[in-house]
C-alpha cells in the first residue's frame, strides 16, 4: 500500500461517500467525510438521528446494510506501520480484521447476545474465530477484563444473557470488545436505553478502561455532555457531511459552525438557565435530494443567498479546528453579543 | 359490565393455605408438566368409557341387539357374554365399573378382542405399535432435518428464484392431504411408471425372512417402510421449511446475529449455533404437535401402502367392530402423543436455557 | 356473522367516522359500499401476490366448476358393460364394412340396418333416430366383450347388418387386438371405423362401471366443500367465542377453558374422528361436517385467545378503557376489527383440515357413500382396485388432482392473506 500515514494515526478516513439505494431514490447518507484518529485518542461524532453518524460507523467495520454502496473514498488503518484499505479487505481478511483491529459496542446490548449461549462461550467463540486455542489463556483474559468493567467474573462468565440485567449486558459487551486488543473501538450510543445511574457507571469504565488498555474510540452520540466528557476530538455531522471538527474545548465553547450552536443551546447546561434553551427550527433534510448549497441553510438563522448558492469548504481557520460555513464571523459576534 | 372486570380476578377465601401448597407445588415445571400429562390421560380414559359404554347406540348394545338376533339366546345371557368379552362385571353399577376399567388400565389391562377371543389387546399393540413408531419416527425425523435445511437456506436467500419455487412446493407440500401424496405415489411411480411392484411392498417386512439383526431383514423392513416414511416425509417438510424461514429471517434480524458478524465470527459458526439453533428453537415444540398429528393420520397412510402398523389394527378392528381393541388402541395412541409432548417439554430446556430457569431452580 | 360484517366494515374503511350517528339510510348503504371498496383494494393488493392471486382465482374457479357447473352438465348415472375402465378421450365410434366407408353420420344412415348391443352406450345414442333407421340389437352376455359383441361385430363383416355403433375401447381391444386369428382376418379385411367421434368422448374415460367420470368430478365437489365449511364455520366460531371469553374475562373460566382445549388438543384427531365414525355410522355428510367443526376449534382458540390478550395490552385499547367504554364496544370495536384477517386466515386453515378429515374418513369407508363425491370416487377407485389398473389411472387420479388443488389454492390464498395482513400474526398450528 502506498498511503504512508504518520505513525500515531490509526485510521484515516478520505473522502468517504455512502448512498443507499432505495425504492424511492438514492439516499446520499455521508458526503466525502474525511477525518484521522490518533492512537489513544477518543473522537465523538455528534449529530441528530438520521444524520449519517452511524453510517460512517459502520463503514468503518465494513458492516453496511446490503442496499449501501460506497461511491468514493477510502478507509486506511495502521498497525505496526503496515497500512491497509479497509475498503479493499478480502472476505477472509475483513473477517480477521473486525473485532481484533476494530470492534464495535453497538446500540443496545439488550440482544448482542446469544440467548442459547453462556457468556464464556461467547468470549471463546470471540476468540477461537481469531486463531487463539487455549481456553484457559481466554478465561483468564476475559475474567481481568470483566474485572476491569466491575462485575463479579467467575459468576458472570459463567451465566447466560438472560440472568444479567441491561447494564450489565452492556458492560460485558464493553469488556468483549476490547478481549482482543483492538486499536479502535467503535462506540454507538452507548449508554441509551440505560439509567442513568448505570450511564453513569458504564462512562467510568470507559474512562478506566481507557486509561489502561490505550485503545482509540470512536464515538457516536446525541448526547452532548457525554461527548463532552469522553472526548478528545469532536466531529458535528449533519446531512452526512462533517461540517465541524476540532478539540473538544474549540467545539464546545468556541464553536463556528451555526449547527453546532444549536446543539449547543438545545441541551441544558449549568451556565444557562432552562427559559434559554432553543431547539433548532425546521428538521434534517431529505437526503434523497438535499437542499443546494450549504446543507443547513434552511434551518439556518445566518443563511443569505451566498449559502442557497454554494456549499461552503471544510476550512481551518485557528489551530486544527475547521468548520463549514460562510459566515463564521457573524455566528461569533452575535455569540459575543449574547454573553 | 364496567371495564375494569376485564383484570378481575377470583378472591380466594378460606382454603388459601391448600391452593397456596398446590400453587407451590404446580410452579415446579416438571410437577407442573407430569400432572398435567396424568390428567390428560385420565380424561382420554374416561372419555374412552364413555364413548364405548354410555353413548347413544353404544357398541355395548350393539353387540347384545346382535347376539340376541343372531343367536336367539335370552338377553341376560348375551348380556353376559358381551361383559367378559369387555372385561366387566354385568352386576355393577357404572361407577363400579368405571373404577374396575381405570384400575385395569393401570395395569396395562386393556381386556381381550370382541373378535378373537383370547388374543390380548395389549399384546396385540406391542406388536403393531413398533412399525407405526418407527415409520413415523423417522419420516418426522427425515423431514425435520431437511425442513431446518431448506427453511434456512431460503431465509438466507430470500427474494431469489429458489426461494420462490421452494414456497411454492412448500404449499404443495402442506396444502395436498398425506394420504393423496400417498395415493399419487402409487398411482403415478407404482403403477404409471412401474418403478416398483406395490404388491410386493406390502406388510412390514418380507414375511419369508426370519426376524433378526442381519442385513437382508433390516433392508426388507427400511424397503416396507419406504413409501409410508416418504409419505410423512413430503406431507410435513413443507410445514417445517415455512416455518423454519420465519424463523430465521426473525433470527437475521436479532441484533446478536448482527453483533456476531462484527465479531469477525466464522460463517460455519455463525449460521450453525448462532442462527441456526435460535431459528430451530419454536420447531422443536411443534414437533410434538406434528408428531400427534402425524401418528394419527396413520391410520390412513398404513391403510394405503397396507402397512402393517397400529393404524391399520385400529381400522382393522373398526371395520369388524371390536370394541375393545378399538378403545385400547385409541388411548394407546393418547398416550403415546401425552408422552411425547411430555418428553419435548421436559427436554427443552437442555435445548433453551431460557425455560431452563423457570423450571429446575 | 353480523358482528364480522360490522368489524369489516370498520376496518375496511377508516376514513368513516364512527362516532357521529349519520342519516340511518346511509348508514345502511355505507356499509355494502365498504365492503365492495374493501373488497377492491383487497384485490389490488393480492394482484402483487402472484401465488396468491393464483390461490384466489383458482378457488373462484372452482367455485364455478362445483357450484355452478353441475346445473348444466347432468351426472352420469348409467352403467354401460363396454365401457367399463374407458381411457380418457374414448367414446362410441361408427365401424362399417370398408364397401360401405361412405357412412359417416346418422343422416346417412337413414334406411340402412345399423347394430347397437344392449347395456352399452348404443342403444341411447341412437334413439333419437330410431323412425329412420333399422335397429338391429344384440345381446350383452355375461362375459366381459363377449360373444354378443363378437357376433355383432361378424355379422358386421358379412355385411349382415351396414353399421354398428361400437365402443372405442372395444374396438382396440376386439377388432385390433383380436386373438383369434381367424377373426383377426376377418375383422381386418372387412371392418372400418368410418366415424371415429360418433359419440361426445368421455373427457376423463369411466369408471368400473362404465359412467363418465367428467361428469362425476363436475358433481362430486360440492358436498365435500360444504361440509369442510360448516366444520370451518363452526370450529372457528367456537374458537372466536371461547377465545375472547377467556382472554376477556380471565380467572377461573379462563384457567378452565384453556385446561379444556389443552386436553383436546393432546388427543390425536384424526383417530378420534376415526373411532368416533365407526362407533356412530353417519348417514348424512353434513353431520360429519358438524362433528369435525365440534372437533375443530381448540387450536384456533388458543391462537386466539393470545390474539386478543396480546391486543387488549395495546395503546389504542387502553385508552378505550381508560374511556370506560364497555367491554363489548371493546371486543367487538377495537379488538375484533384487528384480528378479522387473523381469523380469516385461520378459517381458511380450518376449512383444509376440515377437508382433510372428511375425505379422510370417506377414503377409509366411515363416512357416508351416498352422495357421490371426490372422496367417495377415491373410495370406489381403491376398493374396487382401479389404483392399481394401468388403464384405471383417471378414476383414482381425478378425483386425487381435484382435491390435492382445491387445497393447494387455499393454502396459497391464506399465505397470501398472510403476507398482505401482517404476517407476525401466524398462528402456530
Amino acid at each position: 500500500m502506498s498511503q504512508i500515514l504518520p505513525p500515531d494515526v490509526v485510521l484515516k478516513v478520505d473522502d468517504l461517500s455512502i448512498v443507499y439505494r432505495t425504492d424511492r431514490g438514492d439516499v446520499k447518507a455521508t458526503v466525502d467525510v474525511s477525518f484521522e484518529l490518533k492512537s489513544g485518542e477518543a473522537m465523538a461524532l455528534i449529530g441528530e438521528s438520521g444524520s449519517g453518524k452511524t453510517t460512517i460507523s459502520l463503514a468503518l467495520i465494513r458492516k453496511l446494510p446490503k442496499n449501501a454502496v460506497v461511491t468514493s473514498g477510502e478507509i486506511f488503518y495502521q498497525r505496526n506501520d503496515s497500512v491497509q484499505d479497509v475498503l479493499k479487505l478480502s472476505n477472509r481478511q475483513l473477517r480477521e480484521f473486525r473485532w481484533n483491529e476494530c470492534a464495535m459496542v453497538f446500540q443496545g446490548a439488550q440482544n448482542a447476545f446469544n440467548p442459547v449461549l453462556k457468556i464464556r462461550k461467547q468470549f471463546e467463540d470471540t476468540a477461537q474465530s481469531h486463531g487463539w486455542t487455549d481456553k484457559a489463556a481466554i478465561r483468564e483474559r476475559a475474567l481481568s477484563l470483566l474485572q476491569l468493567v466491575r462485575l463479579d467474573p467467575e459468576r458472570v462468565y459463567e451465566a447466560y444473557p438472560h440472568e444479567l440485567s441491561g447494564g450489565m449486558k452492556q458492560r460485558i459487551l464493553l469488556a468483549l470488545s476490547v478481549l482482543l486488543s483492538p486499536q479502535v473501538v467503535i462506540l454507538d450510543e452507548p449508554t441509551t436505553a440505560l439509567d442513568i445511574l448505570t450511564q453513569r457507571a458504564i462512562i467510568d469504565v470507559l474512562n478506566d478502561m481507557q486509561r489502561q488498555l490505550n485503545f482509540s474510540i470512536i464515538f457516536i452520540s446525541h448526547d452532548l455532555s457525554l461527548a463532552a466528557e469522553m472526548a478528545d476530538h469532536v466531529a458535528t455531522v449533519y446531512a452526512g457531511q462533517i461540517v465541524e471538527l476540532g478539540g473538544v474545548n474549540d467545539i464546545f465553547y468556541h464553536s463556528l459552525h451555526p449547527y453546532t450552536q444549536g446543539l449547543l443551546t438545545s441541551v441544558p447546561t449549568l451556565e444557562h438557565t432552562q427559559d434559554l434553551l432553543q431547539s433548532i427550527p425546521g428538521s434534517p433534510p431529505n437526503l434523497i435530494a438535499p437542499p443546494d448549497g450549504c446543507k443547513f441553510h434552511p434551518r439556518c438563522a445566518f443563511a443569505d443567498d451566498a449559502c442557497k448558492k454554494d456549499s461552503p469548504p471544510l476550512t481551518v481557520d485557528v489551530g486544527a479546528h475547521l468548520a463549514a460555513c460562510w459566515h463564521k464571523d457573524r455566528l461569533i459576534e452575535s455569540r459575543k453579543a449574547s454573553v | 359490565m364496567e371495564s375494569r372486570s376485564l383484570n378481575a380476578r377470583p378472591v380466594t377465601p378460606g382454603y388459601n393455605k391448600i391452593i397456596d401448597a398446590i400453587r407451590k407445588a404446580l410452579k415446579n415445571y416438571t410437577v407442573r408438566v407430569f400432572v398435567q400429562a396424568i390428567l390428560t390421560i385420565w380424561a382420554v380414559a374416561t372419555l374412552t368409557f364413555l364413548l364405548v359404554r354410555e353413548m347413544p347406540g353404544n357398541p355395548i348394545d350393539v353387540l347384545i341387539e346382535q347376539i340376541l338376533t343372531q343367536e336367539g339366546i335370552s338377553y341376560q345371557e348375551a348380556y353376559d357374554r358381551v361383559a367378559a368379552s369387555f372385561n366387566f362385571d354385568p352386576n355393577a353399577s357404572v361407577l363400579d365399573l368405571y373404577l374396575d376399567w381405570l384400575t385395569d388400565l393401570l395395569r396395562f389391562d386393556l381386556g381381550t378382542s370382541i373378535t378373537s377371543p383370547g388374543t390380548e389387546v395389549i399384546d396385540e399393540i406391542a406388536r403393531f405399535l413398533p412399525w407405526t413408531v418407527f415409520a413415523v419416527g423417522m419420516g418426522l425425523l427425515i423431514s425435520f432435518v431437511l425442513g431446518i435445511i431448506l427453511g434456512m437456506t431460503m431465509a438466507y436467500y430470500r427474494n431469489s428464484f429458489l426461494d420462490h419455487s421452494l414456497s411454492l412446493l412448500s404449499s404443495f407440500m402442506t396444502g395436498v392431504p398425506n394420504y393423496i401424496w400417498g395415493l399419487l405415489i402409487i398411482i403415478v411411480l407404482g403403477i404409471q411408471l412401474n418403478l416398483f411392484n406395490v404388491g410386493e411392498l406390502r406388510g412390514t417386512y418380507d414375511i419369508s425372512l426370519v426376524p433378526g439383526l442381519n442385513a437382508a431383514f433390516v433392508l426388507s423392513v427400511f424397503k416396507h417402510a419406504a413409501l409410508p416414511i416418504a409419505t410423512y416425509v413430503i406431507a410435513t417438510l413443507g410445514g417445517w421449511m415455512l416455518n423454519m424461514k420465519s424463523s430465521t429471517m426473525g433470527v437475521l434480524n436479532e441484533d446478536y446475529v448482527n453483533v456476531a458478524e462484527a465479531r469477525g465470527l466464522k460463517d460455519n459458526r455463525i449460521i450453525t449455533s448462532y442462527v441456526g439453533r435460535n431459528a430451530a428453537l419454536p420447531l422443536f415444540t411443534q414437533l410434538t404437535i406434528a408428531v400427534g398429528f402425524v401418528l394419527g393420520s396413520g391410520v390412513v397412510i398404513e391403510e394405503i401402502f397396507v402397512y402393517w402398523g397400529i393404524g391399520h389394527y385400529l381400522f382393522q378392528a373398526i371395520t369388524v367392530r371390536d370394541y375393545t381393541s378399538m378403545q385400547g388402541v385409541f388411548l394407546i395412541l393418547t398416550m403415546a402423543v401425552v408422552f411425547s409432548n411430555l418428553f419435548a417439554d421436559l427436554t427443552y430446556g437442555l435445548l433453551d436455557p431460557r425455560v431452563r430457569v423457570s423450571g429446575e431452580r | 356473522m353480523a358482528c364480522w360484517i360490522r368489524a369489516f366494515v370498520f376496518q375496511a374503511s377508516d376514513d368513516m367516522d364512527i362516532q357521529t350517528a349519520p342519516n340511518p339510510l346511509i348508514a345502511i348503504l355505507s356499509i355494502p359500499w365498504a365492503i365492495l371498496r374493501g373488497a377492491f383494494r383487497f384485490v389490488g393488493r393480492l394482484r402483487a401476490n402472484t401465488s396468491g392471486m393464483i390461490g384466489f382465482i383458482g378457488l373462484v374457479a372452482y367455485f364455478i366448476f362445483t357450484f355452478i357447473l353441475p346445473r348444466f352438465i347432468e351426472f352420469d348415472n348409467e352403467p354401460n358393460l363396454d365401457e367399463i375402465v374407458g381411457p380418457i378421450g374414448s367414446r362410441i365410434q361408427l365401424a362399417v364394412h370398408q364397401d360401405n366407408a361412405q357412412l359417416v353420420t346418422f343422416e346417412d344412415l337413414a334406411g340402412k340396418t345399423v347394430g347397437v348391443v344392449d347395456q352399452t352406450g348404443g342403444p341411447d345414442l341412437i334413439a333419437p333416430y330410431a323412425d329412420t333407421l333399422t335397429i338391429e340389437k344384440y345381446r350383452w352376455t355375461s362375459r366381459r366383450a363377449g360373444p354378443g359383441l363378437e357376433a355383432s361385430l361378424i355379422d358386421l363383416a358379412n355385411k349382415e347388418i351396414d353399421a354398428l355403433l361400437v365402443f372405442s375401447k372395444t374396438v382396440t381391444e376386439l377388432i385390433h387386438n383380436q386373438e383369434n386369428p381367424e377373426l383377426r382376418a376377418l375383422f381386418d379385411d372387412n371392418i372400418v371405423i368410418s366415424n371415429p367421434a360418433l359419440g361426445p368422448p368421455h373427457l376423463l374415460g369411466t369408471d368400473t362401471q362404465g359412467r363418465d367420470i367428467a361428469t362425476h368430478v363436475v358433481h362430486g365437489g360440492r358436498v365435500l366443500i360444504l361440509t369442510a365449511l360448516i366444520g370451518g364455520v363452526i370450529s372457528t366460531v367456537i374458537a372466536l367465542f371461547l377465545g375472547s371469553i377467556a382472554a376477556l374475562t380471565g380467572g377461573v373460566l379462563d384457567s378452565a377453558l384453556t385446561a379444556l382445549t389443552n386436553l383436546i388438543l393432546a388427543i390425536p384427531r384424526f383417530p378420534l374422528l376415526v373411532v368416533m365414525a365407526g362407533l356412530i355410522r353417519f348417514d348424512n355428510t353434513l353431520y360429519l361436517g358438524v362433528l369435525i367443526g365440534l372437533l375443530g376449534w381448540p387450536p384456533l382458540m388458543r391462537a386466539i385467545r393470545s390474539q386478543v390478550l396480546s391486543l387488549r395490552e395495546r395503546d389504542f385499547v387502553e385508552v378505550a378503557r381508560s374511556l370506560g367504554l364497555s367491554t363489548n364496544h371493546i371486543m367487538f370495536r377495537e379488538i375484533l376489527p384487528n384480528m378479522i384477517s387473523y381469523v380469516m386466515i385461520n378459517f381458511i386453515f380450518s376449512i383444509t383440515f376440515a377437508m382433510y378429515e372428511q375425505i379422510g374418513l370417506v377414503v377409509l369407508g366411515l363416512a357416508p357413500i351416498n352422495d357421490y363425491t371426490w372422496g367417495v370416487m377415491l373410495y370406489f377407485g381403491r376398493s374396487r382396485g382401479t389404483l392399481y389398473n394401468p388403464d384405471g389411472a383417471s378414476m383414482a387420479l381425478s378425483p386425487v388432482l381435484a382435491i390435492a388443488f382445491f387445497q393447494v389454492c387455499l393454502v396459497l390464498f391464506a399465505r397470501a392473506l398472510e403476507e398482505i395482513f401482517d404476517p407476525r400474526l401466524r398462528a402456530a398450528v
